[in-house]
C-alpha cells in the first residue's frame, strides 16, 4: 500500500523482547485476547492499524499475529486456538512471560481513506485486524465520512469483541452496525445469514466508498463477487493476506507471493494489487 | 546392433504400443539429459514420444517412487523396472501403497549400471515381477559379500564405531535426499518433519543428524530392497547402505534368510509380524 | 604485482595472524571451504567445492539468542564475530556473495547477523584456468576469470599469481603481503564455459508471464522434493527459525531451510499455498530467475553448476532455461 513502512524497533529485528501477559479475555470458546506489556511497564512497540507482531513462547514456538489493539502502555493480540503454539498460548496465565518482536509489515491506508465512506467487512477472528482501523476511525471520526461495519461469525457465541460490537461502535456518529451469524441461538435476536448474502441485502452503494474486507478465504471470495455485482471496483477493496512467516523481515523466504513478501510488502493489499500477483495463496 | 541398443529399440516399440492401445496412461522411464553420461526420469504420455525412452548403462535412477506421485489414477501407470525397481514395487504393493492392477510393469533385465557402488552387490538383476519383459533374462551372480562391510564394522569397539558414525553424521547436511529417493519411504508425514522443540531438532549437528539418520534406517528396517539409491544420491557420499545392511543382517540372523520384495505375496513384513517362535531373550 | 606460488603458504600465514582463513580443501571426502590448517596447500585446482562458501556468512545453523523461561525469563542476543578471509573463491561464488548482500542487507530491514559477518569478511578470488562440465557462469553474465566484487583478485599465471587489489580492504591485504610480492604482470588464461545456455532478452519478465504455463508440470515431475539443490546452491538463503531447549534454558537459532520441502510454506491450520512439487519447483526457479531479478535487478543463479551436478534426479536448471526460452519464442 501507499504509506511508507514504519519500524519503531531500533534493535536487532530478529531478537524479541521479554514481555508480560497482563490481561486475558476469553472472547469466544476458542478465541482469547491477550494484553502484553514490557517488564518495565511500557508498550512493547507502537504499531499502526494492520501491522503485525511476532509472538513467541520461548522454546515452544513463534508465530505472527495481527495487533488488534493498543493502549498507552500495552498492545493486544487476539488468538484463535488452531495449532501447537496457539494451544499452548491458550493455556497461558496472567503474569506469564513471552517474547515479542515487531511491528512488521505495512498498514491500512489511513491517509487514502480520509474523506471517504468506509465499509468494514469482517468474518470470525478476522475482525482482529479490522479492529484497530475501526478504533482509529473512532478516534479521528471527523476525518472520515459515513461508516458501515458488517461483521459475522458462525454463531452468537463466536462473535468476538462484543463490547465494541454492541456498545462502543454503535455509538460512533454516522455509523451503521450490521451483525450477522451463520446460525442463530436462543436469546439471539439479530440477523441470521452469511456475510456475503447479508451484504447484498444491505445493498451498499460503491459511490465514494472504501471497503476493508477481512475473513476466511471462502467468505472473501463470495463477498468479492457480491461487491463486484454491486458495482465496486477492485481498487476500492482492501484486504489482508496471510502466509506462513518465520522472520518477519523479508529474508527467510516462505511468505512470498511472486516477488512480494507478505511480511514486509503486506499484509495489507488492495484487490487490484492482489490481482497482479501470481495465484499462489 | 549391441544388445543394449536392441533392448532400447524394443522398449520404445513396446512403449509406443502400450500408449497407442491405451493399456497405460503414461510410462515412467529414463530419458536423455544434456550430458551423455546421465539420464533423468521421464514421463511419456504419447506414443510419438516413446523414442525419448533410453536404455543404457546410465539408466541409474530408481523409478518406483514415482508411482506414488499419482493419487488419482485414470489409467494404469506404465513403469520401466529393473530387479531393484521390481522389488520396490512388490514392497509398495505389500504395504498397500499401490495396487498391482494400477501398474503395468515393463521389465528390463539389467547387467548393472555405471554406478558400481549402487550395483555392486546386486543379487537380482532380473525383474522379479513384470507384465512384459524386454530382452532376455541375464544370469544372476551370487553375492558373497552382502554383509562383508557390516562384519568388518562389527569387529570395531564401541568407541571406534561411535567415532566412525559421528564422523559420518558430522558431514550430513540433512537435505533428506536419502529419504525422498527411497522407494519404500512412503509415510505421508515423516517423523523428521515434526519440528517441535525436543523432537527431531532442525539444527544441523551430528546429534540431530544422527537421530534422523538412525531413526530413518530403523524405520526402513525390513523394507529395504537394497537398491542403493540413498547412498547414490547422498551429496556428502555417506555410507548409508552400510547402516541399512546392518539392519538386514540382524533381521537375517533373528528371523532367517530374508530379502525384501521378492514377490508380491511376500511373507508378512518381518518387523510387523509377531510369531510365537520369535526370539525374545531381551524380555 | 606477482605472488610466487612457492610463497602461498607464507601469504596464508600472514592472513591467518588476525583472521580465520577459509580455503577450498577436501575434508573427510567433502570439498568445502574450511579453516586453513597452516600446513597443507589449499586445493586451488579443484573446479568447485561440493559445498558453497555461504556457510561463512550464513551458517547452516546460527545461534541468535539464548533464553531462559519461567518467571525470570530472559533473552540475550548471541554476540561476537571474528574476522574471516575467504581465500580462493571462484567468480561464481564471489557473485553469490553479492546476491546474498542484496538479499540480507537491503530492504526495509537489514539482517544484523549477516551484516556483522559481512563487515568482517575479506574475499580473495582466484580466476579459473579451466571450467568444469557443469559450469555455465558466463551464460549468467559472469566472467570465470574475474570477480568484480572480490577484495583481491588472483590470476593464475602458472608459477605465480597476478595479484590485484579491487577494494580498500584488498589494498590492505596487498600491504600485508608487501614482502612477498614482486613487480610484474602477465596474461592469465581466459576460459569459456563448455555448457552454454541462451538466456533470451527480458527473460525474467517473460518468465513471470509464464506462471500458468504447462512447462512447470513437465519440469517438476522428476523432482523428489529433497533439499540438495538448495543446500549446495551458493545463493539459496531461505532459513527457518527454531529453538533447542533443555529444562528452563534454551537457544533460538536459525538454520538453512529449503523451499523444496513439503512443509516449508504450510500454515498452522494445514493450508499449503505450494502443495505439490509443481508449485515448489516453480517457486524456486522463479525466485532464481524472475522474482529476485525484479527485486534486485540481477539473477539469483550464478552458473556454478552445483545443483546440476548433485540433483538426485539429474534435473538441470540450464535445460529449464533453454526450454523456457523456446516456449517464449514459440509464443
Amino acid at each position: 500500500m501507499g504509506d511508507d513502512h514504519v519500524c519503531t524497533y531500533d534493535k536487532n529485528p530478529l531478537i524479541p523482547q521479554v514481555c508480560k501477559i497482563i490481561f486475558i479475555e476469553q472472547e469466544t470458546p476458542d478465541v482469547k485476547t491477550f494484553r502484553f506489556q514490557t517488564l518495565d511497564g511500557k508498550k512493547p512497540f507502537a504499531p499502526l492499524p494492520g501491522q503485525l507482531g511476532m509472538l513467541s513462547l520461548l522454546g515452544t514456538g513463534e508465530a505472527m499475529f495481527s495487533i488488534t489493539s493498543q493502549g498507552e502502555d500495552y498492545i493486544e493480540i487476539s488468538i484463535k486456538r488452531c495449532g501447537l503454539l496457539t494451544e499452548a498460548l491458550h493455556e497461558a496465565e496472567v503474569g506469564q512471560l513471552v517474547g515479542l518482536r515487531g511491528p512488521y509489515g505495512n498498514h491500512f491506508p489511513l491517509k487514502e481513506a480520509e474523506g471517504l465512506d468506509l465499509l468494514f467487512v469482517g468474518g470470525g477472528i478476522a475482525l482482529a485486524p479490522l479492529r484497530p482501523f475501526i478504533n482509529y476511525v473512532k478516534a479521528n471520526r471527523e476525518k472520515f465520512k459515513h461508516v458501515d461495519i458488517l461483521y459475522g461469525s458462525r454463531s452468537p457465541e463466536d462473535l468476538v469483541f462484543k463490547r465494541e460490537l454492541f456498545e462502543a461502535w454503535p455509538t460512533m456518529p454516522d455509523t451503521n452496525m450490521h451483525v450477522t451469524v451463520d446460525k442463530g441461538a436462543a436469546g439471539y435476536e439479530g440477523n441470521v445469514g452469511f456475510v456475503p448474502t447479508y451484504m447484498e441485502e444491505l445493498a451498499f452503494s460503491p459511490e465514494g466508498k472504501m471497503v476493508v474486507l477481512c475473513g476466511p478465504p471462502i467468505m472473501i471470495k463470495f463477498c468479492l463477487q457480491a461487491l463486484f455485482r454491486m458495482g465496486f471496483s477492485k481498487e476500492q477493496v482492501i484486504t489482508t493476506l496471510e502466509m506462513r512467516m518465520k522472520c518477519g523481515i523479508g529474508k527467510c523466504g516462505r511468505c512470498n507471493i511472486g516477488s512480494k513478501y507478505v511480511c514486509v510488502d503486506g499484509p495489507v493489499f488492495s484487490m487490484a494489487e492482489i490481482d497482479e500477483l501470481p495465484d499462489e495463496k | 546392433m549391441s544388445q543394449v541398443n536392441e533392448m532400447q529399440a524394443q522398449l520404445r516399440k513396446v512403449a509406443a504400443e502400450l500408449l497407442e492401445n491405451d493399456t497405460v496412461g503414461y510410462i515412467i522411464g529414463w530419458g536423455a539429459t544434456r550430458f551423455p553420461d546421465r539420464t533423468t526420469p521421464v514421463f511419456i504420455h504419447e506414443a510419438k514420444d516413446a523414442d525419448k525412452l533410453m536404455w543404457n548403462e546410465y539408466c541409474v535412477n530408481g523409478l518406483a517412487k514415482y508411482v506414488l506421485d499419482d493419487k488419482i489414477k485414470a489409467k494404469k501407470i506404465g513403469i520401466c523396472i529393473r530387479g531393484c525397481d521390481s522389488r520396490a514395487i512388490n514392497r509398495l504393493i505389500i504395504d498397500n501403497q499401490i495396487k498391482r492392477e494400477n501398474v503395468y510393469l515393463i521389465g528390463l533385465p539389467c547387467e548393472g549400471k555405471a554406478d558400481k557402488i549402487k550395483c555392486g552387490k546386486c543379487a537380482h538383476k532380473n525383474p522379479v515381477i513384470h507384465d512384459v519383459l524386454i530382452g532376455d533374462l541375464v544370469a544372476e551372480t551370487p553375492v558373497t559379500d552382502r554383509f562383508k562391510a557390516v562384519e568388518d564394522q562389527e569387529k570395531l569397539t564401541s568407541d571406534e564405531k561411535h567415532a566412525y558414525w559421528k564422523g559420518v553424521y558430522d558431514k550430513c547436511i540433512r537435505c533428506f535426499a536419502c529419504r525422498n529417493v527411497c522407494p519404500v519411504c512412503s509415510c505421508k508425514e515423516c517423523f523428521a518433519d515434526q519440528y517441535r522443540v525436543g523432537w527431531q531438532g532442525k539444527q544441523n549437528n551430528s546429534t540431530e543428524n544422527w537421530n534422523y539418520g538412525l531413526t530413518r534406517s530403523y524405520h526402513v528396517g525390513d523394507r529395504c530392497v537394497e537398491c542403493g539409491e540413498c547412498e547414490r544420491v547422498c551429496p556428502m557420499d555417506l555410507p548409508l547402505m552400510l547402516q541399512n545392511r546392518k539392519m538386514l543382517k540382524d533381521i537375517n540372523e533373528l528371523f532367517g534368510d530374508y530379502e525384501c520384495g521378492l514377490s508380491e505375496e511376500d511373507r508378512a513384513p518381518i518387523l510387523g509380524d509377531y510369531d510365537l517362535s520369535d526370539r525374545d531373550e531381551f524380555m | 604485482m606477482l605472488l610466487d606460488k612457492k610463497r602461498l603458504k607464507e601469504a596464508l600465514a600472514i592472513l591467518s595472524r588476525d583472521a580465520k582463513v577459509l580455503v577450498p580443501m577436501e575434508v573427510d571426502g567433502v570439498a568445502k571451504f574450511t579453516p586453513w590448517d597452516g600446513q597443507k596447500l589449499p586445493s586451488l585446482d579443484m573446479i568447485n567445492t561440493t559445498l558453497p562458501p555461504k556457510d561463512a556468512l550464513f551458517p547452516q545453523t546460527e545461534k541468535m539468542y539464548n533464553f531462559t523461561t519461567g518467571p525470570n525469563a530472559q533473552i540475550a542476543e548471541v554476540q561476537g564475530t571474528e574476522k574471516q578471509v575467504l581465500f580462493g573463491v571462484r567468480s561464481c561464488d564471489a557473485r553469490s556473495i553479492d546476491c546474498m548482500d542484496k538479499a540480507f542487507l537491503t530492504g526495509t530491514f537489514g539482517d544484523s547477523f549477516y551484516s556483522k559477518k559481512r563487515e568482517n569478511l575479506t574475499i580473495i578470488a582466484v580466476g579459473c584456468v579451466k571450467t568444469g562440465p557443469f559450469c555455465f557462469c558466463d551464460s549468467m553474465g559472469l566472467d570465470p576469470s574475474s570477480a568484480p566484487n572480490a577484495d583481491v583478485q588472483l590470476a593464475d599465471l602458472g608459477d605465480a599469481y597476478a595479484v590485484t587489489a579491487q577494494t580498500e580492504r584488498g589494498t590492505a591485504v596487498l600491504d600485508q603481503w608487501k614482502s612477498l610480492l614482486t613487480e610484474g604482470e602477465g596474461d592469465a588464461p581466459k576460459p569459456k564455459c563448455v555448457l552454454q545456455v541462451s538466456v533470451p532478452e527480458d527473460f525474467p519478465k517473460k518468465l513471470m508471464g509464464m506462471f500458468e504455463h504447462p512447462i512447470w508440470d513437465e519440469v517438476s515431475k522428476p523432482c523428489l522434493g529433497c533439499g540438495t539443490c538448495t543446500y549446495v546452491c551458493p545463493t539459496c538463503y531461505c532459513f527457518d527459525i527454531n529453538a533447542e531447549k533443555h529444562g528452563h534454558e534454551g537457544t533460538e537459532f536459525r538454520c538453512w531451510d529449503s523451499c523444496m520441502f513439503s512443509d516449508y510454506a504450510r500454515m498452522a491450520g494445514g493450508h499449503n499455498p505450494r502443495p505439490s512439487k509443481k508449485e515448489r519447483v516453480r517457486n524456486r526457479y522463479l525466485h532464481k530467475l524472475a522474482y529476485f531479478h525484479e527485486q534486485h535487478g540481477q539473477l539469483l543463479c550464478v552458473g556454478c553448476g552445483r545443483c546440476v551436478q548433485k540433483c538426485p534426479s539429474n534435473m538441470d536448471i540450464t535445460r529449464f532455461i533453454d526450454m523456457a526460452g523456446e516456449a517464449m519464442n514459440n509464443g
